[in-house]
């Protein structure tokens, strides 16, 4: 069983009948019991997407699913082609399907990713926990300042936005936890 | 309509007195509603409703089925649950899961996740959004009390407003007062019907500044603090004492909660805890200051901006600067205990009595125009059963 808080971004779960994959958590919010999660999901099945909101309290079924180690091969407007590291076949999934991931992986990477499949299409790409971008923009550095507590908006080398500690500067490599894009560390 | 709630005690009493608020008001509704009422601390329960049985693990009063958490129920295997709140992410007792998640039954059931309540403006995102279940049979929404249009609102019993109406005219207060103190058996000082009357119902708290402050406001006029039993009353009265005992106090005894709203009606200020208490203060009008439930983090500060951001259209920009620096000076803390200094100063507010009734008058009329929680969550029913 799947308890609300393995859910993530990439998760795919059954909702009653339907088979679903969290494409993106538009929402984590202190509840009374736990978070509070809203996200937009995809009907496997169907392909419709819609939101749902999630208490800490449910259970539910895991969906049987073959995981293939892929490397992000190139991106052809909003379909990301992705190869298999053993077959070196490719595969596609559309940005939709990547959801928040698509902030964390570009062709350059030489990390590998697990995209999973269900009856024998591609559905969801699960990222590393941690992975390690590059600052292209933020206001600049206070020195001094390692404590980490106040942070500041930084632009990274996909396009995406995250905080990040005072002290980090253009150029800066910081390693991220992919699951809520929080800063994780600098690395030298 | 059948309606299990669910209900776990986390807090004290303010899980359990917002279900029972819940119940009461859902069954003034009528309409053939019939409750059953399943809760894991049922000594919380009789505290606050004397008439449940805190031996009897299946009992009915009224319309009211009561049952225990802990034991496996016949009655629900055989009449299953249909519809079911619950409320505050409690989750479901073992034996309750098997009974709701059973493949061979057939029927829809819905669950209606009810949500702590906050002034955040997610309450309005999440309010009405479908939910998730592992079984297509049985069907989730969430539901969210909240202080603004597009949630469900707050709980308001039949005849509050009547009450209210009553309790704020000058000619019965005092007398209404008398009658109140007289039947929870409270022994009011002489002329005390016709003071200032400030209750306080906190967590622990470093009191001695407030304190200080309510003795110069009661050299300028008559005052009267009521302490609620619970976990503010030692360090109050430590304060109290602290400072020369400089104005009259009462310590309540533990209060059923029709004892406890009515005390809220008869006060002019009350420092108030949790949710449930603050709920009730806010609909009523009652000038309030709001000691927040401390989360990790002193993400309470966020719960209680949330809350004044709603409130300041209310209130003159003078008063609201004032009330704002109070209700964050109050709660901007990583622990709750005495010996935390309490640097917040009440006392600019009070000398503004008249003033700041007005706002909160104004306030609570907003929140009574949401509507009953209990009517708003039985006509979302009938939309989605």
């Amino acid at each position: 069983m799947l308890m609300t808080s393995d859910i993530r971004g990439g998760t795919v779960f059954k909702s009653g009948d339907d088979v679903v994959v969290v494409q993106r958590m538009l929402g984590i919010k202190a509840g009374r019991a736990g978070q509070v999660k809203k996200l937009r999901v995809k009907n496997i099945l169907t392909g419709q997407t819609s939101e749902l909101g999630l208490d800490m309290g449910e259970k539910f079924e895991e969906v049987h699913l073959d995981f293939h180690k892929m490397k992000l091969s190139y991106v052809d407007g909003d379909t990301y082609i992705f190869m298999d590291q053993e077959s070196f076949e490719q595969y596609e999934l559309s940005k939709e399907d990547l959801g928040d991931n698509v902030g964390y992986i570009t062709p350059e990477d030489d990390f590998e990713v697990e995209v999973a499949f269900y009856d024998e299409k591609p559905v969801s790409v699960t990222l590393p926990t941690a992975i390690v971008r590059t600052i292209t923009y933020c206001e600049p550095g206070i020195k001094g300042d390692t404590s980490g507590k106040t942070q500041k908006p930084a632009t990274l080398d996909t396009g995406i936005q995250v905080s990040v500690p005072l002290f980090c500067e253009i150029g800066t490599k910081i390693k991220l936890d992919t699951r809520d894009g929080s800063f994780i560390e600098r690395v030298k | 309509m059948r309606i299990d709630i669910l209900c776990k005690v986390v807090d004290n009493f303010g899980d359990i007195g917002f279900v029972y608020r819940l119940a009461r008001a859902l069954s003034e509704l009528g309409a053939g509603i019939e409750l059953r009422l399943i809760v894991d601390d049922l000594s919380a329960f009789h505290a606050i409703f004397p008439g449940v049985d805190p031996t009897k693990d299946l009992q009915v009063l009224g319309t009211w089925t009561i049952l225990s958490w802990g034991l496996p129920s016949e009655l629900v295997r055989m009449e299953r649950p249909r519809i079911v709140l619950e409320c505050f992410a409690c989750g479901r007792p073992d034996w309750y899961e098997d009974i709701l998640f059973d493949p061979s039954d057939s029927e829809r059931r819905t669950i209606l996740s009810v949500e702590h309540l906050t002034a955040e403006p997610w309450a309005v995102e999440f309010h009405r959004l479908v939910s998730a279940t592992r079984s297509a049979l049985v069907r989730k929404w969430m539901f969210m009390p909240g202080f603004q249009a597009g949630t469900g609102g707050l709980i308001a019993e039949k005849g509050l407003e009547a009450r209210i109406a009553s309790w704020r005219d000058p000619a019965s207060r005092p007398r209404l007062r008398l009658e109140l103190a007289g039947s929870a058996g409270v022994a009011l000082p002489l002329a005390a019907e016709d003071s200032y009357w400030l209750t306080v119902f906190s967590y622990e708290h470093d009191y001695s500044r407030i304190v200080s402050e309510l003795a110069d406001f009661a050299s300028t006029r008559p005052l009267l603090v009521l302490v609620a039993a619970g976990r503010s009353s030692v360090c109050f009265v430590d304060a109290w004492r602290g400072a020369g005992e400089a104005f009259p106090i009462v310590k309540l005894p533990f209060l059923d909660q029709e004892s406890w709203d009515e005390f809220l009606l008869a006060s002019d200020f009350a420092i108030v805890r949790g949710e449930d208490s603050v709920a009730r203060a806010a609909l009523c009008g009652l000038p309030f200051l709001w000691h927040a439930y401390l989360q990790d983090g002193a993400h309470q500060v966020v719960k209680v901006r949330a809350l004044l951001d709603r409130m300041w259209p209310h209130f003159g920009e003078g008063d609201f600067a004032r009330y704002e620096e109070l209700s964050i000076a109050f709660n901007d803390r990583l622990e709750d205990k005495p010996s935390v200094r309490g640097e917040e100063s009440i006392i600019s507010l009070l000398h503004r009595d008249l003033e700041i009734k007005e706002g909160f008058r104004a306030f609570s009329g907003e929140l009574r125009q949401l509507g009953n929680l209990a009517a708003n969550l039985v006509t979302f029913l009938g939309e989605i059963v």
